[in-house]
């Protein structure tokens, strides 16, 4: 009979006790604690919290004062206007690229690739220059269709489409990349027994191909969302001076009207619309990594 | 009558070298199934493909039912296809993998809900239309695969090496279970392995494969008792080949020979180890035993003509036998090819 020792087991026991993982994390974990969530708890309590000959009392004012103000408001519908328009490009512009990426085996594959992947290693301020050197005014399209006798075209350059082109290359690497890792859990075969059951192909793609990559897609589109809503680079050089994006509006609130606690309001507030986006990934990563 | 007709069907891959398959020609009949069997790297899962509309024959024709169907997209034929890693879509469940079709045909959801569970019934899953495809064991899996094509009814039932990720006692089970469905519902079948258990005991007729070409197309009894070729000998079970030559009828190899009644010229025998009697000889012995396995109810020779070339004799009792040993070889039953083909057989 096989007896196992008590005592052979339990210092395995105790090993697997001691927190190693624990200590791994640890100094990542504090970093973010220092770097990220103080200053988030520092930011909403700069903002609720205001300094009076008195002494500090509790004040919602500079919330009901973005919230009432008009052109608070307008920069931020404009933000969430830019980031709807991207998200929805992004997925437009992107799926098709992944998917044929996926299912093809032509070395033309490997080329696009390249060059979907090419914006990542372009720095956003590079990005802005080539962008009003090509569509900017008197920029090469304008010059070529003077060229070819075309009347000329208005120039996105200063204008809400501006920040949009440019976050949307800006971002394709990113989601190309994200949707591909989606479809590479999709199987060949999988495609292939829709079509054998009789499923054309867009019948594949909408009941078999996207069901699988939803949390890709989520995944996608939250990291998309949350770089684009507090964009800075792309906005302030390509955009409108009003409204403009709550990433230059910040800015301009900090540096040019020297007024901190607003712009640490808007800080706020941006914030809380980019953590509903951090939920939708945190949640999708939690439900890929449910088994 | 054949509902499926292959007729010279060649595979050439993109880069214009590999041939997978090679003027290959088949006529398979109502209700028969049919395995296509042989290593890998034979054309066997490329010809199914190429039957389920996966790949295009580079030429050729293929027809089911008197309808060239060699260009028609796979979603157009009237075939069913279970794949080797099953293919079950995971964000359905088992009931929702096989009404897929049904749906894409527009048919009744009345009609679908009676024809998937007739089909579970059938397949031994009866209630099991709710669980998930994750919840299922893999030889459950490999039910619903084969439930989702026949669901469809198709003419022709392709099965691409179904069993090769289930475990041996499950893959012996399912094989029983998928021919007494075939034979239930009289579908035609087109079935790839690489496991000649698989294919001896299921097919009515064995196709053997070897670089894209037909090596034998016969009976499974046929394919193993009169093997046409070197190869489909050395594939199918156990064979012993020896290389050698004749000379005024006698064959001979290393200390070895037997009559053979052949025009002279080099040979290869051909003999089962069940057909090879090994008789213990102090003297003139032919070979020495290497090794003996014993297996209960039989045991294995293993030995070594005098030019090491190595031989396998099935024996009754192996307790005859040891390691060192001289013997003889009296083989009962042998084949003689030469240039690939048969020349003798006693």
């Amino acid at each position: 009979m096989t007896t196992i020792d008590s005592g052979h087991i339990a210092p395995v026991q105790a090993e697997r006790r001691r927190p190693y993982g624990l200590l791994l994390v640890a100094a990542p974990v504090l970093l973010v604690v220092w770097l990220i969530i103080w200053p988030i708890i520092s930011a909403v309590i700069t903002t609720l919290w205001v300094q009076t000959p008195e002494g500090s009392e509790f004040s919602t004012g500079t919330y009901q004062f973005f919230f009432s103000d008009g052109y608070s408001l307008s920069n931020l519908s404009v933000t969430l206007w830019t980031t709807g328009v991207c998200a929805i490009l992004l997925l437009l512009i992107c799926l098709p690229i992944a998917l044929y990426l996926r299912f093809s085996d032509s070395k033309v594959a490997g080329y696009v690739q390249g060059l979907a992947i090419f914006p990542m290693f372009v720095p956003s301020i590079i990005l802005s220059f080539a962008f009003i050197r090509v569509l900017g005014p008197n920029g090469t399209v304008d010059l070529l269709a003077n060229a070819m006798g075309l009347p000329k075209i208005r120039s996105p350059y200063l204008t809400a489409w501006g920040p949009v082109i440019g976050l949307v290359w800006d971002n394709i690497p990113l989601t190309v990349l994200i949707l591909l890792s989606g479809l590479g859990n999709v199987s060949n075969q999988a495609i292939e027994a829709a079509r054998d059951v009789g499923a054309r192909k867009l019948q594949v793609l909408w009941y078999i191909i996207l069901p699988r990559i939803g949390n890709s897609v989520l995944v996608a589109i939250s990291f998309a969302v949350l770089g684009i809503f507090s964009s800075f680079t792309l906005p302030y050089v390509l955009g409108p001076a009003a409204p403009e994006m709550m990433g230059p509006f910040m800015q301009r609130t900090f540096r040019e009207l020297f007024d901190p606690r607003n712009a640490i309001t808007q800080a706020v507030i941006t914030f809380g619309f980019c953590i509903v986006f951090g939920l939708f990934y945190v949640r999708s990563v939690a439900k890929n990594r449910t088994p | 009558m054949s509902v499926l007709k292959i007729k010279d069907v060649s595979k050439i891959f993109a880069n214009g070298t590999v041939r997978a398959v090679d003027n290959f020609s088949l006529d398979v009949a109502d209700g028969e199934l049919v395995c296509l069997l042989g290593p890998s790297g034979s054309g066997k899962s490329t010809l199914l493909r190429m039957v389920g509309g996966f790949e295009r024959p580079t030429s050729g024709l293929m027809i089911i039912n008197g309808e060239d169907i060699t260009h028609v997209p796979p979603e157009k034929r009237p075939t069913g296809m279970v794949f080797q890693s099953h293919a079950l879509w995971t964000h359905m469940n088992v009931f929702k993998n096989l009404a897929f079709g049904l749906k894409l045909r527009k048919v009744a959801p009345d009609e679908i809900k009676r024809r998937v569970e007739g089909v579970l019934d059938l397949v031994g899953l009866g209630g099991y239309g709710t669980r998930h495809v994750a919840q299922l064991s893999g030889g459950q899996q490999q039910r619903v695969a084969l439930a989702r094509s026949l669901v469809l009814e198709p003419k022709i039932l392709l099965l691409d090496e179904p069993f090769a990720s289930l475990d041996q006692h499950l893959r012996e089970r399912l094989r029983e279970e998928v021919r007494d469905i075939q034979q239930r519902l009289k579908i035609t079948t087109l079935f790839v392995t690489h496991g000649q258990d698989e294919a001896l005991s299921m097919a009515d007729r064995i196709v053997v494969m070897r670089d894209g070409k037909t090596e034998q197309i016969d009976r499974p009894d046929i394919v193993y008792r009169e093997p046409q070729t070197p190869f489909v000998a050395g594939f199918i079970g156990t064979m012993n080949l020896i290389e050698g030559t004749v000379s005024n009828g006698i064959f001979s190899k290393a200390g070895y020979s037997t009559p053979l009644p052949v025009s002279d010229g080099p040979a290869i025998l051909a003999v089962r180890p069940e057909a090879l009697d090994l008789t213990v000889a102090n003297d003139n012995a032919q070979g020495k035993v290497h090794r003996v396995t014993d297996y209960g109810t039989h045991g294995l020779v293993d030995l070594e003509l005098l030019d090491s070339t190595r031989v396998k004799a099935m024996v009754s009792h192996p307790d005859l036998f040891r390691a060192g040993q001289g013997v003889r070889l009296a083989p009962k039953a042998i084949a003689a090819y030469r240039d690939n083909a048969v020349i003798h057989r006693a």
